[in-house]
C-alpha cells in the first residue's frame, strides 16, 4: 500500500487545499509533502535490498478489463530512489514558494501537489498505460504553475513546454502500443503489463525495435531533453516559478530518462545497441553545445538551464552504455543533478525575490551582502561541477567511465564491456566537464565574489525591468531581511546535506542499485544475442502482418 | 430482396425503439399545439420520455439484426436515446423562449399556426428516429430513407435554431447545410443506384454474398465499385469529411449552440453507422471460420479512398482550427478531425472481432459516444451564458469570451476544461480512453503511417484546445464583455451531466467498451481447436 | 463494367436501347447536374442541380431494375420520388424564407460567415 499512498496523499492533500481558504493552502501543503515525505522514508528502512531488482509493495486492481488496462504499482530499488528523491523535494518546493506566491495560492499548491503525485505515479507504475497516464498528467500542472506564475514571457513559455512533450509523448505511446500488439501477435495475450512486455519485445526484428525506439525516444528524449529537441527547456526554465524549476530540473526531466531505462533498454536492445553511438553522439554534442551556450549566458537561471541539458547528456550516454558501470551512474546522475541543480534554482529564486533580477551584470560580489548565501551557492555548484567528494563527481566518473569501457576494444580485459562506445567519446564528453567547470565557476566569480553590484533601486521596495511577471509582489522584498532567514536555510540544509552524503559515501546507492541494472543489463544482452528462430514460428500463423 | 409484407413484419420486432420515438414525436407535435401553456411545456417531457422509452426497449427487446453487424444494433440504439436526452436538455429554450417572451409580453397571442415549439421537438425526435433507422438498416434502400429522415430535420432545425438579428446567420447555416446536403444525398443516391446495379440486389448481406462470388471469379463489378466510392463520399458529407466538409464552420457558427451539437453528434453517428455498414459488404472476411484474422481484406481502392479521406480530414481540421478565433468554429472543424480519427478505426477494420484492443469498428463505436458526450458538454458551456455587451450576438463567440469563466461561473468553466482536454484525448480522461483502442486496432492492422499521422494531428489539435483550457481556468475574467447565464434551468444540467461522463464514464470505460466490442463484431463461428488460449485479465469477447 | 453491358437485355436486336444507353443518359444527368450546382450561384437552379442529380439516380435504378428483371429498383425510386418531393417542398420554403430577407436568390448574398 506504501506506493498507493505516495500517489494518494499528495492527492488528498491537494483537494483539502482546493477547499480551505487561501491563507491555510501553504501549510496545508507542506503538510501533505512532508506526509509523503515521511511515507517515502519508511518505504527506504522497510525495502528488501537484498532484492532490489524485484518489483516490491506490488498492487494490481482491475481497472479497464477491455482493453486489458490494469491499475498496478511496484517499485524496485530505481523507482523508489526516484520516488524518494520526488518526495523530499516536495517540502522544498513547498517552502521555497512561501513568499515567492502571493497570488493565487489555493491553485498554486494544489497544483503541486497533483504534480507530486504524477510524477510518483510515473515512477511506481508497472502498467504501460497507467504509466503513460501519470506522464501525460505531469504536463498539466506544470503547465499551470508555469502560465500562472512565471515571469514575462511565461505563456509562450508553457504553451511550447506542452506541445513539445505533449507531441512526443503521443508518438511514444504508438511505440508502446506497437510492443504491446507485437506480444499480442506472439503470445495472444493483450496486456499492459511492462514485466510481462518485456520478455517478448526484445524478439522484434531489428527493424521493428530501430522504428519503437525512434519512436519511444520522440517521447523520452524531449523530455530528457536530447539535444536537437532542447529548445523548450531553457524558455520553460526561465519564465517558471522557482518552485517549477526545482520540480522541472529535479524530477520531470528524469521522467525522460527513467522512461529510457525502463522502456526503450529492455524493449529494444537491438536498436539500442545498434544506435547507442547515434544516441550516444547527441548527448555529447548536447554536452558541449549546452556547456558553450552557458559560458555567454548572462541570465543565471538561463545558465543554470542549460547546464541541465549539459547534466542530463551525461546522464544518457552512461545509459546507453549498456554496462553496470554507465548505468548505475546514469540512475544515481538522475538523483544527484535533481539535489544540486534543485537547489541552484532555489538559490537563484531567492536572488531574484529580493533583487527581482537575475542578470549577471547587474548582480556581482553578493558574498558581501549574503555570506549565508553566498556559501550554499558556492557549495552547489561545486556540487554540480563534480567536485571529488561532493555527489556530482561519483555519478559523472560512473557515466564516463561506463562509456569508456562500453567498447568493444576492451572486452577481453576487466572491467570491459562489449559495446560500441569508447575512449573517444568518454574523452569528448570529458571536455564537457571542463567547460562546465568554466562556466559554473565564471558564474559563481562573478555573481558571488568581485566587486559588489546591485540592480539601482532594490533597497525601496520595488524592483526594475522585470515586465509584469506574476510570480513577485512588491513590497516584498523589502520585508525580506537581506540575508537568508532560518526558512530558507532550512529549505537548502536538507540539500546540502543530502549531497554531501551522497558525495562521500554513495557505496549504500550504488550497491542498493546493483539489483535493476543487473536485470536490465542482463536483458539488453540476452535480447541482443536473441535470433529469432524463424519467423513462421515466433508468431502463430493465424496472424497475418 | 424486395420489401415485402413477410419480411416488414419480421422486421417489426427490432424497430420497437423507433416506434416508441414516433409515436412520442406524434403527441409532442400535438401538444405543442394547445392555447394552454402549461400543456406546451409538456412537449420537451414528452420528447424525453419517449427517448427513455425507446433506449429501455432497445436495451431489452432488440434481437439480432439482419444486417451484416448483428449486434450493432442495441448498442447503437441505447447510446443514441442516452446522448439524445443529454442533447434534449441542452435543446430545451432554443425556438420558444422568445416566443414565450413575446407572447407572456402581451405583445402577441399565441397563435397555433405560427408556433415553433412542437415542430422544433418533433423534427429532434425525427432525426432521432431516422438515426436509430440507420443502426437497423439491413438494405439499401432502407439505409438511404434512415439517412434523409436523420438529415431533413436537422436542415429546418438549423434554419429556425435562431430568431431576430441573428435569424440571418442561421438563415445562411440552414441554406449552406441544405444544399450542400443535398448535393451530398444526390451523391449517395447514385452511388446505391450504382450498388445496386452491380450487383442486382439492394440488400447488404445480399450485396455480401454478390461481392464474395464476384471477387471470387475476376474482381469485384467495377460499376458497384464506382458506387462505393461514391456512396462513401457522399456520406462522408454526414460526418463532415474531406472533401464534403465545406459546411461545417459555417453551419456550427451560424446555428445556435444546442443545435451545433445536435449536428455534432447526430448526422456524424449516421454518417458514420453507414459508412461501417456500406464497406461492411465489401469484405472484412474475419473470424467467419475462426481464423482469419488481422488486417482487412478491403479493395485497395476502396481502401485508399478511406485512407486519404481520413489523413486529410484529420489533417485539414486540425490546421484549420489552429487559425480560428470563434470557439464554435474551433468546434466545428475539430469536430471534421475527429471524422478523421475515426475514419482510421474504419479503415482498421474489425479485426478479429473479439476485443475493442484490435476490432477498429467497435473503437469507433466507442468513440462516437464519447465524442459526443465531449462534444455536447463544450457546446453547452456556450449554450449556457449569454453575452451582454450591446453586441450584434448574444452568444458567447471568441475564445475570449471565456476567459475567467472558472471564476465567474465555476461549473461552467470547469466542465469546459474537462470537455476541451476530454476532446484533446489527454489522459485520463474519456477522450484518452476513446483514442486509445483506435491506436491499438490501428496498429493491429498495420495501419502504422496512420497510427503517426494520428498521433501528430493529436498533437496539433492540443494546441487550439489549450486555448480552450487556458480561456476559462488561466485568465483573469473579460470585464468588457459580461456574461451572464441564460435562463434555461435545463443547460446547466446537460453540460453538468457531460462533465461528469468524461470523467466518470472514463474511469468506468470498461463496460462500455465491451459492449462497443460487442456490437462491432460479427458471430464468432465455432474456434478450431488449436485456438490460442485467452488472455487472462482481456475480455472473454463473446 | 463491360460484360455486365455485353450482356444487357439477352434477345436484344442491334439497334435496341440498352442498358448503356440508359446508364449513359443518366450519369450524363448526373454530371450536368453536379456541374451546374458548382457553378452557378441562384438558389432555385442549384436546387434543381440537384433534383436532376436525383432523378439521374432514379433512370439508373429504373434502368438497372430492368436489367436485373426484378422490382426493387422500381421500388427504391419511389421512395426516391418521395424524399425528392419533401427536399423540394424544404428548399422552396428556404428560399422563400431568404428571399423575404434579402430580396435577392443569389447564392453570394449569403456569405457572411468566412474562415
Amino acid at each position: 500500500m506504501a506506493l498507493l499512498a505516495l500517489i494518494l496523499v499528495p492527492l488528498l492533500f491537494a483537494g483539502y487545499v482546493a477547499l480551505r481558504p487561501e491563507r491555510e493552502a501553504k501549510s496545508i501543503a507542506l503538510w501533505g509533502t512532508l506526509g509523503a515525505l515521511g511515507i517515502s522514508a519508511w518505504t527506504l528502512f522497510d525495502f528488501d535490498w537484498g532484492q532490489s531488482g524485484v518489483f516490491q509493495y506490488a498492487e494490481s486492481f482491475s481497472w479497464v478489463d477491455a482493453i486489458g488496462l490494469r491499475l498496478s504499482v511496484g517499485a524496485d530499488s530505481v523507482s523508489l530512489m526516484l520516488i524518494a528523491l520526488t518526495a523530499f523535494l516536495g517540502p522544498v518546493c513547498v517552502l521555497c514558494s512561501r513568499t515567492a506566491i502571493t497570488h493565487r495560492q489555493r491553485t498554486f499548491y494544489a497544483w503541486l501537489l497533483v504534480l507530486q503525485a504524477a510524477m510518483t505515479g510515473v515512477f511506481a507504475a508497472r502498467d504501460l498505460v497507467l504509466f503513460y497516464v501519470c506522464f501525460e498528467f505531469t504536463l498539466i500542472p506544470m503547465w499551470v504553475l508555469i502560465n500562472l506564475y512565471g515571469s514575462t514571457n511565461r505563456k509562450k513559455a508553457a504553451t511550447k513546454f506542452f506541445l513539445y512533450t505533449f507531441t512526443g509523448s503521443l508518438i511514444a505511446l504508438a511505440g508502446l502500443v506497437y510492443v504491446v500488439w507485437f506480444k499480442w501477435s506472439v503470445s495472444q495475450q493483450w496486456t499492459f503489463d511492462l514485466y510481462e512486455l518485456q520478455r517478448t519485445a526484445a524478439r522484434m526484428s531489428s527493424a521493428e525495435q530501430a522504428w519503437v525506439l525512434l519512436a519511444l525516444l520522440a517521447g523520452f528524449a524531449v523530455k530528457v531533453p536530447l539535444f536537437p529537441v532542447h529548445t523548450w527547456l531553457p524558455l520553460a526554465h526561465t519564465e517558471a516559478p522557482t518552485a517549477g524549476s526545482v520540480i522541472l530540473a529535479g524530477v520531470l526531466l528524469k521522467l525522460g530518462t527513467y522512461g529510457i531505462f525502463r522502456f526503450a533498454l529492455p524493449f529494444c536492445p537491438l536498436a539500442i545497441g545498434e544506435y547507442a553511438p547515434l544516441i550516444a553522439g547527441l548527448s555529447i554534442v548536447g554536452i558541449v553545445y549546452a556547456g558553450l551556450v552557458c559560458w555567454v549566458q548572462t541570465d543565471v537561471k538561463k545558465l543554470v538551464a542549460y547546464s541541465s541539458v549539459a547534466h542530463l547528456g551525461f546522464c544518457v550516454l552512461g545509459m546507453v552504455a549498456l554496462n553496470d558501470t554507465g548505468i548505475t551512474g546514469s540512475i544515481l546522475y538522475m538523483i544527484n543533478h535533481g539535489l544540486s541543480t534543485g537547489a541552484l534554482f532555489v538559490l537563484i529564486g531567492m536572488i531574484y525575490e529580493r533583487y527581482h533580477t537575475r542578470s549577471m551584470d547587474e548582480l556581482g560580489g553578493l558574498a558581501a551582502r549574503m555570506p549565508v548565501w553566498s556559501s550554499f551557492m558556492v557549495f552547489f555548484t561545486m556540487a554540480s561541477v563534480g567536485l571529488p567528494g561532493l555527489n556530482g563527481f561519483v555519478s559523472e566518473f560512473l557515466c564516463l567511465l561506463g562509456a569508456f569501457q562500453a567498447s568493444h576494444e576492451w572486452a577481453g580485459t576487466p572491467g570491459g564491456t562489449p559495446g560500441r562506445l569508447g575512449f573517444v567519446y568518454a574523452a569528448v564528453a570529458g571536455t564537457g566537464m571542463i567547460v562546465a567547470a568554466i562556466y559554473l565557476l565564471y558564474m559563481v566569480g562573478r555573481v558571488v565574489f568581485g566587486p559588489l553590484v546591485e540592480p539601482h533601486g532594490h533597497g525601496n521596495g520595488s524592483g526594475h525591468g522585470h515586465g509584469n511577471g506574476a510570480a513577485h509582489g512588491n513590497g516584498d522584498a523589502a520585508a525580506l531581511p537581506r540575508d537568508l532567514n532560518w526558512r530558507e536555510i532550512g529549505t537548502l540544509l536538507p540539500l546540502a546535506i543530502a549531497c554531501v552524503g551522497l558525495g562521500v559515501y554513495p557505496s549504500p546507492v550504488i550497491q542498493g542499485l546493483r539489483g535493476p541494472v543487473a536485470t536490465t543489463v542482463a536483458v539488453t544482452k540476452e535480447g541482443a544475442a536473441y535470433k529469432p528462430p524463424a519467423r513462421a514460428d515466433a508468431k502463430p500463423p493465424e496472424v497475418s502482418r | 430482396m424486395i420489401l415485402g409484407a413477410a419480411s416488414i413484419a419480421e422486421k417489426i420486432p427490432f424497430l420497437w425503439p423507433e416506434i416508441a420515438a414516433f409515436l412520442a414525436t406524434c403527441v409532442v407535435m400535438v401538444v405543442g399545439l394547445s392555447p394552454n401553456l402549461g400543456t406546451r411545456r409538456l412537449c420537451a417531457p414528452i420528447a424525453g420520455l419517449g427517448l427513455v422509452a425507446a433506449g429501455v426497449l432497445a436495451a431489452f427487446t432488440t434481437p439480432e439484426g439482419t444486417g451484416p453487424l448483428p449486434f450493432l444494433m442495441p448498442f447503437a440504439k441505447v447510446v443514441l436515446c442516452g446522448v439524445g436526452l443529454v442533447l434534449l436538455l441542452l435543446a430545451s429554450g432554443v425556438v420558444d423562449r422568445d416566443e414565450e417572451a413575446v407572447i407572456a409580453a402581451g405583445k402577441a397571442t399565441f397563435n397555433p399556426l405560427r408556433t415553433n415549439r412542437a415542430e422544433f421537438y418533433a423534427f429532434f425526435l425525427f432525426s432521432l428516429t431516422g438515426l436509430m433507422l440507420c443502426a437497423s438498416a439491413d438494405d439499401l434502400i432502407w439505409l438511404f430513407l434512415a439517412l434523409e429522415l436523420t438529415s431533413l430535420p436537422t436542415y429546418i432545425m438549423v434554419t429556425m435554431s435562431r430568431t431576430g438579428r441573428d435569424g440571418a446567420r442561421s438563415c445562411e447555416a440552414g441554406v449552406k447545410y441544405f444544399f450542400l446536403g443535398a448535393l451530398g444525398a444526390a451523391m449517395f443516391l447514385y452511388g446505391f443506384a450504382l450498388l445496386y446495379g452491380g450487383t442486382g440486389t439492394t440488400s447488404l448481406r445480399g450485396i455480401e454474398r454478390a461481392f464474395v462470388s464476384q471477387s471470387g471469379s475476376g474482381g469485384i463489378n467495377s460499376i458497384a465499385m464506382v458506387g462505393m466510392l461514391l456512396s462513401i463520399v457522399g456520406v462522408g458529407f454526414k460526418i463532415a469529411a474531406v472533401p464534403m466538409h465545406l459546411y461545417t464552420p459555417d453551419v456550427y457558427e451560424g446555428s445556435a449552440s444546442p443545435v451545433a451539437a445536435f449536428l455534432a453528434f447526430v448526422p456524424k453517428t449516421a454518417g458514420f453507422l453507414a459508412i461501417i455498414l456500406l464497406v461492411s459488404t465489401m469484405g472484412w472476411t474475419f473470424a467467419r471460420d475462426g481464423s482469419a484474422a488481422g488486417g482487412h481484406s478491403l479493395p485497395q481502392l476502396v481502401l485508399l479512398t478511406l485512407w486519404v479521406m481520413a489523413a486529410l480530414t484529420m489533417t485539414v481540421g486540425n490546421v484549420l482550427a489552429l487559425l480560428q478565433k470563434s470557439v464554435r468554429r474551433i468546434l466545428a472543424y475539430s469536430s471534421i478531425a475527429h471524422s478523421g480519427y475515426m475514419l482510421v478505426g474504419v479503415i482498421a477494420g474489425p479485426g478479429d472481432g473479439t476485443s475493442i484492443t484490435r476490432n477498429g469498428i467497435a473503437a469507433v463505436l466507442f468513440y462516437l459516444l464519447c465524442y459526443g458526450l465531449m462534444n455536447v458538454g463544450a457546446f453547452a458551456v456556450l449554450a449556457c451564458l449569454d453575452r451582454k455587451a450591446g453586441d450584434d450576438s448574444p452568444e458567447l463567440e471568441t475564445v475570449d469570451d471565456l476567459r475567467g469563466l472558472c471564476s465567474s461561473h465555476p461549473v461552467l468553466g470547469w466542465t469546459m476544461v474537462v470537455c476541451a482536454l476530454g476532446l484533446m484525448g489527454f489522459p485520463p480522461l474519456l477522450g484518452f480512453f476513446a483514442k486509445v483502442p483506435l491506436f491499438t486496432s490501428a496498429i493491429a492492422a498495420g495501419e502504422i503511417p496512420l497510427v503517426i499521422v494520428l498521433g501528430l494531428n493529436s498533437a496539433i489539435a492540443a494546441f487550439y484546445y489549450l486555448q480552450l483550457v487556458a480561456a476559462p481556468m488561466l485568465e483573469a475574467p473579460d470585464t468588457t464583455v459580461r456574461t451572464e447565464p441564460t435562463g434555461h434551468a435545463a443547460r446547466p444540467m446537460a453540460a453538468l451531466i457531460s462533465a461528469a461522463s468524461v470523467v466518470g464514464v472514463a474511469v468506468a470505460s470498461g463496460p462500455l467498451m465491451e459492449a462497443g466490442a460487442k456490437a462491432g463484431g460479427k458471430p464468432v463461428a465455432k474456434k478450431p481447436a488449436e485456438q490460442p488460449k485467452r488472455p487472462p485479465s482481456g475480455p472473454s469477447g463473446h | 463494367m463491360m460484360h455486365l453491358l455485353a450482356q444487357a437485355n439477352p434477345p436484344a436486336p442491334m439497334h435496341a436501347v440498352t442498358l448503356g444507353h440508359y446508364l449513359f443518359v443518366s450519369a450524363a444527368m448526373f454530371a450536368i447536374g453536379l456541374i451546374g450546382f458548382v457553378s452557378r450561384r441562384n438558389l432555385i437552379i442549384m436546387f434543381l442541380c440537384t433534383e436532376l442529380m436525383f432523378q439521374a439516380a432514379g433512370i439508373a435504378l429504373i434502368a438497372f431494375s430492368r436489367f436485373h428483371l426484378n422490382h426493387t429498383g422500381e421500388t427504391f425510386v419511389i421512395f426516391v420520388l418521395t424524399v425528392a418531393a419533401a427536399e423540394a417542398a424544404m428548399a422552396l420554403a428556404l428560399v422563400v424564407l431568404l428571399f423575404r430577407r434579402r430580396e435577392s436568390l443569389s447564392g453570394e448574398e449569403w456569405a457572411s460567415m468566412k474562415g
